[in-house]
């Protein structure tokens, strides 16, 4: 007999966690600095000449883009991943799932970082 | 048939156990997933940038509108309740605090109406369509 569990490795579980932790933190400095504390009554509307200035203001927002990325899409994939596991699905099945997202994720990635590169 | 039998089986236990930890689940489970979308079309958009600033400009002005500010508002929303209620689940698994668990949900239930408040504040003028110009750039 199948079950949830035999399907979800506590590998799974953990890397959830520690990327959600990583991500509290990844997340809202990329929230305040792009999202809420742009002011649209000084900066105006964001455009791809601010951005890249605000980008290119310090080396350590490269280091930063370098791992918020791969961690909020693996963040978000493993999410989704551990959803459909949970639904006793057949293990043939969510492996198929997985090998599919890994593909999603990886190829995710590197547009991400290619449109990094255009804007730093 | 599994698939669609554990569906209606969730379904029917939300219905069934009206409480903090079965509303949280749900609450975790639907903003994830939201988020998840939402987080495959902030990379389609700002991929424009590949084609050049002009392209990413077009398609950025697209997203930039007192009406996406509002939607802007319900994703910072969603990121909110997730972060905090996943920080919540963390918790209670990793300090074992899980008896705790409904006490901790009402301490982030009210961090995220102070939150929220602030992030309305914040949005205030993205509502006016006379700020949505090109700025000092």
């Amino acid at each position: 007999m199948t079950n949830n569990l035999s399907n979800r490795s506590l590998w799974t579980w953990l890397l959830q966690r520690i990327s959600g932790l990583f991500l509290a933190f990844f997340l809202v400095t990329h929230l305040n600095v792009h999202h809420l504390f742009h002011d649209i009554t000084v900066d105006g509307i964001i455009n791809f000449m601010e951005v890249s200035e605000n980008l290119k203001s310090s080396i350590w927002w490269q280091v930063y883009y370098f791992l918020f990325v791969p961690l909020v899409v693996f963040h978000a994939l493993n999410g989704l991943w551990e959803i459909i596991a949970d639904y006793r699905t057949s293990s043939t099945f969510s492996g198929a799932v997985k090998v599919v997202f890994w593909i999603i994720g990886l190829g995710l990635i590197v547009v991400a970082a290619m449109t990094l590169r255009n804007l730093f | 048939m599994a698939l669609s039998k554990k569906l209606v089986d969730t379904a029917r236990d939300a219905n069934l156990n009206k409480n903090i930890g079965n509303f949280s689940y749900w609450l975790h489970r639907i903003t994830g997933i939201g988020l998840s979308i939402y987080l495959l079309m902030h990379i389609f958009v700002l991929s424009s940038a590949l084609s050049g600033a002009e392209s990413f400009n077009t398609r950025m002005g697209l997203v930039q509108s007192p009406f996406f500010a509002v939607m802007e508002i319900f994703l910072v929303a969603g990121v909110f309740l997730h972060m905090l209620n996943g920080l919540r689940i963390t918790v209670s698994d990793f300090f074992g605090w899980s008896r705790a668990h409904k006490s901790i949900f009402w301490i982030i239930a009210v961090i995220f109406i102070a939150l929220m408040v602030m992030t309305v504040i914040l949005q205030l003028p993205k509502f006016d369509p006379g700020n949505y110009t090109m700025g000092g750039h």
